[in-house]
């Protein structure tokens, strides 16, 4: 680990790598906060009954949030506070690695456990508050009725403080079609901070809720291939042979495949939905990384500590994963970099010719009605910088990365 | 040289098999979809069955299936071994009081009526025999999908007149021989037609008919193990041409030949431009290595590299193609030709398609052009420190002839290689350009194929430019072994 944390030092050093890094985590924050940053329901609500925070409260709301990524994304919004306190905490007892690692965890279990049904069926919360008629298990991720007069009944009675942009991503407002960027809403008074697009809907919503489907997108696409990538690198460098030659073919027909294409296709034959949109660029990805996985693996197994691990009869595995790849660390995090903008990239084009799931906001869609209305420049500005900014900062990081891996190996 | 050719033209064979696996894999993934279409259509099988007008868009369904050959199995046919047994067997795990789920009834249903001729004679077995008296409903309804024999386009060139009447009588036929049953919840089937009896001597008689006898033989059995499989019918209709296309009603090759030279012809040419912008600037960068316009050069060709190409396009089209207050737009945004380019002198007409051409072009080339560039400046650094160079430099070549003559043909050899791949790219991103632009090319109809989830279409599409990808590379080696010569001396 030391090794890694040594380049990452000297990656850290050259601007670019500061400034992609500053920029993604903006991403992210917009991401995670998106549901305090724009939601039609108030963030306080204080009224003859008490003070409430109906935000927060809706953030397991399964009508709110029908996608399962959010509820993560929902659960990192509420306990990343904690989590930096407790970064702090530890910051002299665990590597910053191992800080980041933990607190991923701590997200994606808090998340799963949420997704999970584990209320009983008999449990009093369930009939009061849900619209759920059957007897099985639940999840806290749930159907539960919106108490409308958070949204439309007079503020004067209540103190409120709404969101800054009070939409959300996926409402239409019929009446309120390519309104240009900080039109109001005459009914309501409320303010289009970015415009609305052709369906009516509140672009900066969108534009927010679009961070959450790239990064999702990017990260759950790159992890798979990353996945199979090392694993069928590793099991072509290391084993060689028969092996190698069938997975080399294998490598051979993904890199001719225009993966485009063939994404397009699958989704296309499959269904638009946003998990095997990922699943699928996921996927079609693993080339490039199989094949650098293998030629770090052909370098390694001639050292001399893999010898002495065969020597004292450790199984392959053992020596592939726990000797081997640690050492192929590097190259696989600068993949992983590029790769991410590469899927982020994807997502987006997909959505841009209409092969993008209908049912979530995102950027490559936006742009789509910026092309089928192309008289209006927020709808093609926007998105398009948007992408564009996020992808040149993964690429800034990588490049840098690389830089810098290049000057530790001469 | 030939050696060399024949021996790239070798190692493309296991790619492009292999690329047809994939696409094959692809076109069942929408198979599976159709069964659940199917299942959705006849949502009426629990409970009473109407045989009636309307409940024959079943057949119109199979006849689409069987048109995109998905009601074939996918890599063995075991279906010329069925016997009376095992068809009793699988129509009795169809009865409502099997025991099973009803999605998995319902599956099984129409794994049956996908059968075709085989199951036939099996039914035919069944039905003869009075003891399963409860089975002859559901039978005869199987019988009279499978022994449907759909006409399909090719076969009007294939078959004579007399037979295709013939043909087509029987599936009249057959489609009011159709014995009504009862399925309740709970219960086995039971017949309720008055006509049944006759109805079964008829669907038997016409079985044995010896005019039928030639359609439904099981002679072919052993050799149908691997001819009557969906991927050896998927290999057969791409060899032959006869993928059919339902979206356009027509056959899928024919409506790919009026696309695909438009898309070469783009392609060519971005890869032409992307090179000829991207030599100058990467030798100039090269020779000019760690300036402050080199480092600038960097910095904005690396942000151009990040920038999407549909986010160029879109804006393109934005800011030069639609007509604003002061004029008209600079550039058409609309095809790759004025619509009456049948009356341009030629250089009129060459014109005209560079003017049509540019933003495409230059869409689809800017993101080729930097990472060329990138590379050929990598590269040339590391051929100016070379020896062969530094000799040169003490036998006082001028600088000129170094890069030229020495340095950049060394580097070319990268240059083509990497070519290859951008091919790969350029094949994918030709698809959005050719979208935002309208023009009419290969990736506007593959496009528009998926969106109708037309998949004989979109396979034969993906074929085809997935083979003039291949043409390309092809080509690129050729190349290659021009420039090489320890390529041409290995080969002799």
């Amino acid at each position: 680990m030391g090794e890694h944390q040594g380049m990452w030092a000297k990656a850290w050093r050259r601007a670019g790598v500061r400034w992609g890094t500053g920029l993604v985590v903006a991403f992210v924050l917009l991401g995670v906060y998106s549901p305090f940053i724009a939601n039609e329901l108030a963030l306080v609500w204080w009224d003859a009954q008490g003070l409430s925070f109906p935000v927060v409260g809706d953030l397991l709301n399964r009508w709110s949030y029908p996608k399962y990524y959010d509820i993560y994304f929902n659960a990192a919004a509420v306990l990343l506070p904690f989590l930096l306190i407790g970064s702090w905490l530890l910051r002299r007892r665990w590597s910053l690695v191992r800080r980041m690692v933990a607190g991923a965890l701590v997200v994606v279990v808090a998340g799963t456990v949420c997704l999970l049904p584990i209320i009983p069926p008999s449990s009093a919360v369930s009939s009061a508050s849900t619209t759920s008629v059957s007897g099985d298990w639940q999840a806290i991720w749930r159907y539960r009725r919106q108490s409308q007069a958070l949204i439309t009944e007079d503020h004067a009675k209540a103190m409120t403080i709404f969101a800054p942009v009070p939409f959300r991503a996926m409402t239409p407002i019929a009446s309120q079609i390519l309104k240009s960027p900080g039109s109001v809403d005459q009914t309501s008074g409320r303010r289009f901070w970015l415009g609305t697009d052709s369906a009516g809907k509140d672009v900066a919503a969108q534009m927010l809720a679009g961070a959450r489907i790239s990064l999702t997108v990017g990260l759950v696409a790159t992890g798979l291939s990353l996945l199979i990538g090392t694993l069928l690198g590793a099991l072509s460098g290391y084993l060689g042979g028969w092996v190698d030659l069938m997975i080399q073919r294998l490598v051979e027909i993904m890199m001719c495949f225009p993966t485009f294409i063939l994404i397009l296709v699958v989704v296309a034959m499959t269904g638009r939905d946003i998990f095997v949109i990922m699943v699928v660029i996921g996927l079609t990805g693993w080339a490039g990384t199989a094949r650098l996985v293998r030629g770090e693996f052909l370098a390694q197994s001639v050292r001399d500590y893999v010898a002495a691990g065969q020597a004292l009869g450790l199984g392959s595995l053992r020596i592939m994963f726990r000797h081997i790849l640690p050492n192929a660390l590097t190259p696989l995090l600068i993949t992983a970099t590029f790769g991410i903008a590469g899927a982020v990239g994807s997502e987006s084009a997909l959505s841009f010719v209409g092969l993008g799931d209908p049912t979530v906001a995102s950027w490559g869609m936006l742009l789509e009605q910026g092309r089928q209305n192309i008289a209006y420049a927020h709808l093609i500005w926007l998105p398009g910088m948007a992408v564009f900014v996020l992808v040149s900062a993964l690429n800034l990081i990588g490049n840098g990365l690389r830089e810098a891996a290049d000057a530790a190996s001469e | 040289m030939t050696a060399y050719l024949f021996r790239r033209l070798l190692l493309m064979i296991p790619t492009i098999f292999g690329i047809l696996c994939v696409n094959f894999a692809v076109l069942r993934l929408q198979s599976m979809s159709l069964t659940e279409a199917m299942s959705a259509g006849s949502g009426e099988s629990v409970g009473e069955r109407k045989v009636g007008a309307g409940g024959w868009a079943l057949e119109s369904k199979i006849d689409r299936f069987r048109r995109t050959g998905n009601d074939l199995p996918a890599l063995i046919n075991t279906y010329g071994f069925l016997t009376k047994e095992s068809v009793v067997a699988w129509l009795r795990s169809t009865a409502p009081n099997a025991g099973t789920k009803d999605s998995v009834r319902n599956q099984r249903e129409k794994q049956l009526w996908l059968v075709g001729t085989f199951a036939v004679h099996p039914l035919a077995e069944v039905l003869s025999d009075s003891a399963l008296a409860d089975l002859h409903g559901p039978a005869s309804q199987a019988l009279a999908l499978c022994a449907y024999t759909s006409i399909e386009a090719w076969d009007l060139n294939r078959l004579s007149g007399k037979r295709i009447q013939q043909i087509q009588a029987r599936n009249r036929t057959l489609r009011t021989l159709v014995i009504a049953y009862r399925q309740t919840p709970g219960q086995p089937f039971s017949t309720a037609d008055e006509h049944a009896a006759e109805k079964r001597a008829a669907l038997v008689a016409l079985v044995a008919d010896p005019e039928n006898a030639a359609d439904f033989n099981r002679s072919g059995k052993w050799s149908a193990l691997v001819t009557k499989t969906g991927f050896y019918d998927f290999l057969r209709r791409l060899a032959t041409g006869d993928l059919w296309s339902e979206s356009r009603k027509e056959g899928a090759f024919s409506v790919i030949a009026q696309y695909w030279q438009t898309t070469l012809v783009l392609n060519l040419l971005s890869i032409g431009l992307a090179w000829a912008i991207a030599v100058p600037l990467g030798i100039h960068s090269a020779r000019r290595a760690n300036s402050l316009e080199d480092h600038v050069t960097t910095n904005v060709l690396f942000l151009l590299w990040s920038l999407p190409s549909f986010f160029v396009g879109t804006l393109f089209l934005h800011y030069f193609c639609t007509s604003t207050a002061s004029g008209a737009p600079w550039f058409p945004n609309k095809g790759l030709s004025s619509p009456d380019n049948l009356w341009f002198s030629t250089p009129r007409f060459l014109v005209d398609l560079l003017w049509h051409g540019f933003l495409p072009m230059l869409t689809l080339s800017y993101a080729s052009f930097v990472s060329l560039s990138r590379y050929l400046r990598g590269n040339l650094l590391e051929q100016f420190n070379a020896d062969y160079v530094r000799t040169a430099r003490a036998k006082g070549v001028n600088e000129q002839a170094i890069v030229n003559r020495h340095a950049f043909r060394n580097s070319s050899l990268t240059l083509i290689t990497l070519s290859s791949g951008l091919l790969a790219e350029l094949f994918g991103g030709v698809l959005i350009v050719e979208m935002i632009f309208s023009i009419n090319g290969l990736g506007f109809l593959l496009l528009d194929a998926a969106r109708q989830n037309d998949a004989p279409l979109v396979m034969a599409s993906t074929v085809v430019s997935v083979g003039l990808l291949l043409v390309g590379i092809l080509v690129a080696d050729v190349l290659y072994a021009v420039v090489d010569p320890r390529i041409r001396s290995r080969y002799g």
